[in-house]
């Protein structure tokens, strides 16, 4: 048992990277780009300023966005892509605004790697007088030629890399020495053009990647091996919205998630084995088929609907006074600090009600309809028969002898039930505004906050991970007969 | 029963013994005629017209005018629509002599050939003659009777789905209109029947789509075993592990040229698991039957023996869940119109169903609620019977 568990759990791992590299890709590879909500429309994006354009690059190389999605191809960079890129940003070939921009904002994303031809262009450009091309490039060069700070929020850094970080700065600082404005005389222009040919051929050594250089940087140097970095770490990022570290709000919205799944659940249980054990009792009287029928109806209401129409009827906003009984949402009133712990409580329970009748009656059917065929098989073995034979009261036959073996099949649906209810409690929670999980991932897609999406993707794969082991594991515990070598 | 009867036969006289699911057949079957015959219900272009130009039938030209039926969909129902009469009669020429699924296969065929070929813009270099004129004719609905008012016969509803009016916004039902008006002032009748087309499209092309996917790598996995069994294994129980609900919603959200199709086909790649698993398992049991041996010993090609003999021995229990899994696409479509991630241009029964939240009024939450409510348990009576007279325990 112990040995198929650790193996369970080992076949995990490549289950979860898979999916993380899964939903990765379709994340990033999704049209439209981060933080752009953030930033006002696209098109506001493409007339932005220059101090915003110098923000949005910040906040890309923070968040990984300026590196390529799963595979790293910037080693092999040629001249003639990057001179292509210089001169659409440049503007002296014809191009549309768009165009423009993208250009510019793919120069930015090649970072270090289009040094070297950068700084060609620039030489070039400026043996044959493009002045605009070289002024382009230059400004361009100037940006990438800055290397990011190692660690730069790690709390407690170590001397060495102190030392590194202030060697980098050091070198950053002379880097940005190295410029000239528009206005600056022609002579000063080429004195700085000269100053980055003797930069780049005293460091000419950074560019010449090696076998396993070119391997690290096609496969680590990308945004996927940046996301697993972290994760390893378990740092899960940090909202491309709040700027909160997403595992915190995480954590804080599964309470009210779990707790609202977790009640829908054991009320479920505690409704539906009552009801199978009835119908299994009057297997195909007239009020088995009734409850049956009645039970196959709710499982086919929408839920979205009956929860519209319960609150439209009996929320505070209701159009019928002596129906406003419940509020219209969210997770408690608003004075409920002022409260005694058990008012809280039962403020809780006022705005949960709803919700919770919303995501429970749609399982009933399933539930109950187990527990009736569990029981029912259970009826005919012979113990059962054997009971019955020593003269024992039919509600001890059934009570104490049948339902607990009858109970076993629907534990087992346990495991399954819990993902699925999450799941199902995003629509749930958009409608009567309950701030979890459901809520916060349609506001993290709305808003393109892709830390968010994913930690709460991951997390709910987690769970189905575990719901499914456990399921598989309680059949065994159920069923002796069940043994997992 | 008689020695004789077929397994279709047995099946069948078991599902007719289960009386809610045959009235959940007859009510999908009214669905899919309202959805057909949805514009001689509800539409703008009267369907006889006498003016100063002679006799008219505006309604036909109108069935394949972009400026109305925009989407694919109406474009595929409008001329099954039109194409109707003749299909009936070819049946009921054929059917006798040729079988049943043989006929419907064919002109299911047809239809779709026709479809391909008709739904462009052009047709190679010419323009396309069947969508018709590119402006919308303004007929004078009844009401506005004048004594010289031209003879004219509308549908039962002088309403498209499409056409709005800032006047008449919200408005609750009325002999005007049945089912009120929503924000935009369109007719609620006519954009719930012509929801019953989207519904309808969604839950069976979704269906088809992780069906074939499902059958075809179940088959694979199930037939040939090693390690083409374990890789695609594998990818099932990966399959399993996503949290799919999550993953539909972020896709739909994600892309940019929201359509009913992007819809249909997230749905059904993400679906396809079920199946899948049911084929494998089926196939497993079935090939090594003296039936499969037979063939193999006949020295039949193995994309034959696949397909031809095992495939429709393992087939059945697929009905079930595609019965099912057309119900649970209807929810997933609605659920993600309700959200706001649908496709806005299609009349969508969840997408009303939000703006009836949004605006507090009953009759916008009502209509597409039970429509869907309804539609949603006539799939799930059915399956239900299915499954009931699939099942070998419970014949007798």
């Amino acid at each position: 048992m112990r040995a198929y568990v650790i193996r369970r759990l080992l076949i995990m791992i490549p289950t979860f990277v898979g999916i993380s590299l899964v939903l990765f890709l379709v994340l990033n590879l999704a049209p439209g780009r981060p933080g752009a909500a953030q930033q006002g429309t696209d098109l506001a994006a493409d007339i932005r300023g220059e101090r915003t354009q110098e923000s949005y690059r910040i906040f890309r190389e923070q968040f990984h966005l300026d590196k390529p999605v799963l595979f790293n191809t910037r080693f092999a960079l040629d001249a003639g892509e990057v001179g292509d890129a210089v001169r659409t940003a440049a503007g002296v070939v014809p191009a549309s605004a768009a165009d423009r921009i993208r250009a510019q904002e793919q120069l930015e994303n090649f970072g270090y790697y289009a040094v070297p031809h950068l700084v060609e262009v620039v030489r070039e450009a400026d043996a044959a007088g493009a002045q605009r091309v070289r002024d382009v490039a230059a400004y361009f060069l100037r940006l990438n030629a800055r290397r990011p700070l190692v660690d730069p929020f790690d709390p407690d850094p170590s001397p060495a890399l102190k030392a590194r970080n202030r060697a980098i700065d050091l070198e950053n600082a002379r880097v940005r020495e190295l410029r000239y404005s528009l206005e600056d005389p022609e002579e000063r222009k080429r004195e700085v053009v000269a100053a980055w040919t003797a930069w780049y051929e005293e460091r000419r050594a950074d560019w010449e990647y090696d076998r396993f250089d070119v391997l690290r940087i096609l496969t680590l140097e990308t945004r996927f091996a940046a996301y697993w970095r972290n994760l390893l770490r378990l740092d899960f990022g940090v909202s491309l919205v709040s700027r909160e570290p997403v595992v915190t709000t995480l954590l804080h919205k599964v309470r009210y998630s779990l707790s609202l799944s977790v009640t829908s659940l054991l009320l479920a249980y505690l409704i539906s084995i009552p009801l199978g054990i009835y119908s299994a009792v009057f297997k195909d009287t007239r009020s088995d088929r009734s409850l049956t029928v009645s039970l196959f109806m709710l499982y086919s209401l929408p839920s979205f609907f009956a929860a519209t129409l319960l609150l439209y009827f009996f929320s505070s906003g209701s159009d019928y006074e002596s129906l406003r009984v419940f509020p219209t949402g969210g997770w408690r009133s608003r004075d409920a600090m002022a409260m005694t712990s058990l008012q809280q409580i039962r403020d809780v329970a006022w705005h949960l009600a709803l919700p919770v009748l919303c995501l429970t009656y749609g399982s009933l059917a399933a539930l109950s309809r187990y527990m009736r065929t569990g029981l029912l098989d259970v009826i005919r073995s012979d113990y059962v028969r054997t009971a019955r034979a020593k003269g024992l009261s039919e509600w001890r036959v059934i009570g104490k002898h049948a339902v607990r073996n009858g109970l076993l099949p629907i534990l087992t649906l346990l495991g399954g039930l819990l993902p699925a209810i999450l799941g199902g409690s995003v629509i749930i929670e958009y409608i009567f505004g309950i701030p979890g999980m459901g809520l916060w991932v349609v506001e993290s897609i709305y808003q393109r906050d892709y830390n968010a999406i994913m930690a709460i993707q991951l997390f709910s794969t987690l769970l189905v991970l575990f719901g499914l082991l456990l399921t598989d594991l309680s059949y065994a515990l159920v069923d002796p007969r069940i043994r997992y070598e | 029963m008689t020695e004789a009867a077929g397994y279709g036969a047995v099946v069948w006289s078991q599902f007719r013994r289960n009386r809610p699911a045959v009235f959940g057949l007859w009510c999908i079957g009214a669905l899919a005629l309202l959805a057909v015959y949805a514009p001689l219900l509800s539409l703008d272009q009267p369907l006889l017209w006498r003016g100063a130009e002679g006799l008219e039938f505006p309604l036909f030209r109108a069935l394949f005018n972009r400026l109305l039926f925009e989407n694919a969909v109406d474009v595929f129902f409008n001329l099954l629509l039109v194409l109707s009469p003749i299909y009936a009669v070819v049946y009921r020429a054929a059917w006798p002599r040729v079988g049943r699924l043989r006929v419907l296969g064919a002109l299911a065929l047809f239809h779709f050939a026709a479809f391909a070929a008709l739904a462009p813009e052009r047709i190679g270099p010419f323009a396309n003659p069947l969508h018709g004129s590119a402006r919308i004719v303004d007929f004078e609905a009844p009401g506005a009777e004048a004594a010289d008012a031209p003879f004219a016969i509308f549908p039962l509803r002088p309403y498209s789905y499409r056409e709005t009016d800032p006047a008449r916004s919200v408005r609750p039902p009325s002999s005007e209109h049945w089912f009120g008006t929503d924000k935009e002032g369109r007719d609620v009748f006519a954009r719930m029947l012509y929801g019953t087309r989207i519904s309808l499209t969604i839950g069976v092309v979704a269906v088809a789509i992780y069906v074939t996917i499902g059958v075809v790598l179940g088959a694979l996995a199930g037939y040939f075993g090693g390690w083409v069994d374990s890789a695609i294994s594998r990818l099932i129980e990966v399959m399993i592990c996503f949290p799919t609900f999550f993953l539909i919603l972020t896709l739909a959200a994600l892309v940019q040229e929201r359509s009913i199709f992007h819809v249909m086909v997230i749905i059904g790649v993400t679906g396809w698991t079920g199946v899948a698993r049911l084929i494998r398992a089926e196939f497993l049991k079935h090939k090594n039957l003296e039936y499969a041996q037979a063939a193999r010993a006949l020295g039949l090609r193995r994309r034959r023996i696949i397909f031809r003999h095992i495939l429709p021995n393992a087939i059945a229990p697929v009905l079930v869940t595609a019965t099912f899994g057309i119900a649970s696409a209807i929810l997933i479509e609605s659920s993600l119109s309700f959200l706001g991630v649908g496709d806005i241009t299609v009349p969508s029964w969840g997408a009303i169903l939000n703006s009836g939240r949004l605006e507090g009024k009953l009759w916008l939450i009502v209509a597409p609620g039970a429509a869907i409510f309804f539609m949603v348990s006539a799939f799930n009576l059915v399956g239900e019977a299915l499954r009931d007279a699939l099942d070998p325990k419970l014949r007798v």
